[in-house]
């Protein structure tokens, strides 16, 4: 296959980054996030980021549209949801996965979310096969191939000394054909490193019909106990897709519409004026998170929306992990 | 009692906006719209008449909703909400109560402010499957809303449904809503039977005084090809739920309207969902018997 040698890496970075704002995991003010390449950027291909990379498809805030308003009169203006070409260069396998449960969400059942649609279709998406997994993940027990992923734009393998390089879409082509372009491409004939030995032991047979008899089992008490409702969870998640629309008031006369993340674990997310919540109790929330992942999300689009990132075993504060709440509840006893 | 929300030109309809051009337009952000008419129901609803503006600056319809459907109706700088709509030839109407920021400073504004509306969301209620069947409409407090969208389809297309019975129940007699329609429209519509009941009687009233359920038990309507649509509080929908099933109407035949918070209305951000449906996309409208199916969260 094609490939380029590692110590290239900054040169194949700066081709791409003059085609499209690229994304690359790094470490960014302490924190390992994707973030925009550029000059001084610490590219971070060894381990996977803290955060999740969906924020350059699906910011964490978002204008929509902007507002005003003077007496009886209004207008609304929409923001165009275009940010240019973007290239996300080095998405693992559970990432590539998590992109594709966001386009489940936001691109079929009759409607289309044109901010993620419009970031979707100008992305070019790299994959990066990984060799070392790291002690939270958990992707081969959720359907994923930590070694590539074939919904990618192009995939990269570690050669040991270089990384293949192997386009898989149109977009891919042309990323691949810059590359040439620039000098920076020779034949390989190694193979890719394997993918080493997962720490985490999980089975997840059967969770989504199991869990279709457990909507009111006692074990949700049990994990609920535990959780902070902090919501650390779904803000790193690859695939939590929820989010609020609010106002950002400019001034008295005008503002911005914006689209933020938001998550199920807040108290205030389902409450309606009026004071009704049909999720009152950490119990009712901790309970959705988990069975949207894996019981509701399975029954409507057909895959579960845990990607096996290991992401929320990593960073709950109070270690409630979804492997020990698989684990739980198909080791749990149904009544009747 | 002239219906003061009819402002129609039945001889020139408008050109309207489809679902598929709200769904190719950006459906998150709002059309302009203006609230041509304010309608004071009770001391805390108003039915707000709203109409996008068309170019020669006649009301235009945003959209058409079916019964049942629903609409986002924001005040710029204030917030927007989901609220029932009820379609009228050349506009929508919405009627709220007054329960929170956003009502509330909706009840402060007056004839001519501009609103944004977006939708029409929901599946709303399926009128071809209750063609040729009797049908018994179920209403209680602000519950008249979703209900009153679908008797005035009924209305209008008289001659597909069978014998038409609402039965109507608020606290007291100035807390009904829509007194034109119960006491006035409606009442002269062929097969139009309109029992009306208050919590609590005063010198205003002179009908029915007692609960929604039991005065239900009291008129005893048949199941006989009869589909039920009931919406009010969860109160009075947990009991009647009871008195229906006692006089036989089958799971199948009683068909409600959920309320939850909405956000997107597209079955994207997430907050409306129970189980595996949204009820902004796969609801409002559902059946008892469907409901059976749905975990209980709403």
């Amino acid at each position: 296959m094609k490939a380029f040698p590692k110590d290239k890496l900054t040169a194949v970075l700066d081709t791409l980054a003059k085609q499209a704002t690229l994304w690359v995991p790094a470490i960014v003010a302490g924190v390992s996030r994707f973030a925009p390449y550029g000059p001084g950027r610490e590219v971070q291909l060894g381990a996977n980021t803290v955060m999740s990379p969906k924020e350059a498809l699906f910011p964490a805030t978002e204008k929509i549209y902007e507002y005003s308003a003077y007496g009886i009169d209004g207008e609304f203006t929409p923001v165009d949801p275009s940010v240019g070409p973007q290239i996300l260069f080095g998405l693992r396998s559970c990432d590539m996965q998590g992109i594709l449960c966001l386009d489940d969400v936001f691109l079929t059942r009759g409607y289309v979310d044109d901010y993620y649609a419009k970031k979707r279709e100008e992305a070019t998406l790299v994959t990066l096969g990984c060799v070392t997994p790291g002690p939270d993940c958990f992707c081969y027990a959720m359907g994923v191939n930590p070694a590539e992923h074939a919904a990618s734009d192009a995939q990269l393998f570690d050669l040991g000394d270089a990384y293949g390089i192997v386009a898989r879409t149109a977009k891919g082509e042309a990323l691949v054909s810059a590359l040439e372009t620039a000098g920076l491409l020779s034949e390989s004939d190694k193979a890719p490193l394997p993918t080493g030995d997962f720490v985490l032991k999980v089975d997840a047979e059967g969770i989504t019909e199991k869990l279709q008899h457990m909507f009111d089992h006692p074990l949700w008490d049990a994990f609920s106990r535990k959780c902070l409702n902090c919501g650390a969870c779904a803000y790193i998640c690859p695939t939590c897709h929820c989010f609020d629309i609010s106002d950002k008031k400019r001034n008295a006369h005008c503002g911005i519409k914006i689209k933020c993340w938001d998550t199920c674990m807040y108290s205030e997310y389902a409450l309606m004026a009026g004071g009704h919540n049909p999720r009152p109790s950490k119990k009712e929330r901790v309970r959705q998170r988990f069975m949207h992942k894996l019981r509701y999300f399975p029954e409507r689009y057909g895959k579960l929306q845990c990607t096996g990132c290991g992401r929320c075993i990593a960073k709950c504060p109070v270690n409630l992990e979804i492997t020990d709440v698989i684990q739980q509840v198909r080791e749990a006893k149904i009544d009747g | 009692m002239a219906d003061p929300t009819n402002h129609a030109n039945a001889a020139n309809p408008l050109p309207v906006a489809t679902v598929d051009d709200v769904k190719r337009i950006n459906p998150l952000v709002p059309m302009k719209a203006r609230v041509t008419r304010i309608i004071e129901e009770t001391s805390d609803v108003k039915t707000f008449c709203v109409s996008t503006i068309g170019e020669d600056g006649m009301p235009a319809a945003p959209f058409h909703t079916g019964p049942g459907q629903l609409a986002m109706l924001s005040l710029p700088g204030v917030g927007e909400a989901m609220f029932s709509a009820t379609d009228a030839p050349d506009h929508l109407q919405i009627s709220i109560k007054k329960v929170g920021l956003l009502t509330e400073q909706l009840h402060e504004i007056c004839e001519g402010q501009t609103v944004g509306i977006r939708g029409p969301y929901g599946n709303g209620f399926d009128m071809e499957a209750m063609k040729g069947k009797n049908v018994l409409f179920i209403g209680g407090g602000i519950g008249l809303a979703p209900v009153r969208s679908v008797v005035r389809y009924c209305v209008d297309h008289r001659e597909d449904y069978g014998n038409l019975h609402l039965i109507y129940g608020a606290r007291t007699y100035d807390d009904l809503v829509f007194k034109y329609d119960l006491f006035e429209t409606w009442p002269k519509v062929p097969d139009f039977k309109v029992s009306v009941t208050v919590d609590r009687g005063d010198d205003n009233w002179k009908g029915n005084v007692g609960f929604v359920p039991a005065f239900i038990e009291q008129l005893h309507p048949s199941p006989e090809n009869t589909v039920c649509i009931l919406c009010g509080p969860p109160i009075m929908i947990k009991f009647t739920l009871g008195v229906l099933d006692k006089l036989g109407f089958t799971p199948e035949n009683v068909i409600t309207t959920l309320e939850m918070r909405m956000k997107c209305g597209i079955g994207k951000c997430g907050r409306c969902n129970i189980g595996s449906c949204f009820v902004c996309l796969d609801g409002p409208v559902f059946s008892l018997a469907q409901l059976k199916l749905l975990p209980n969260e709403y």
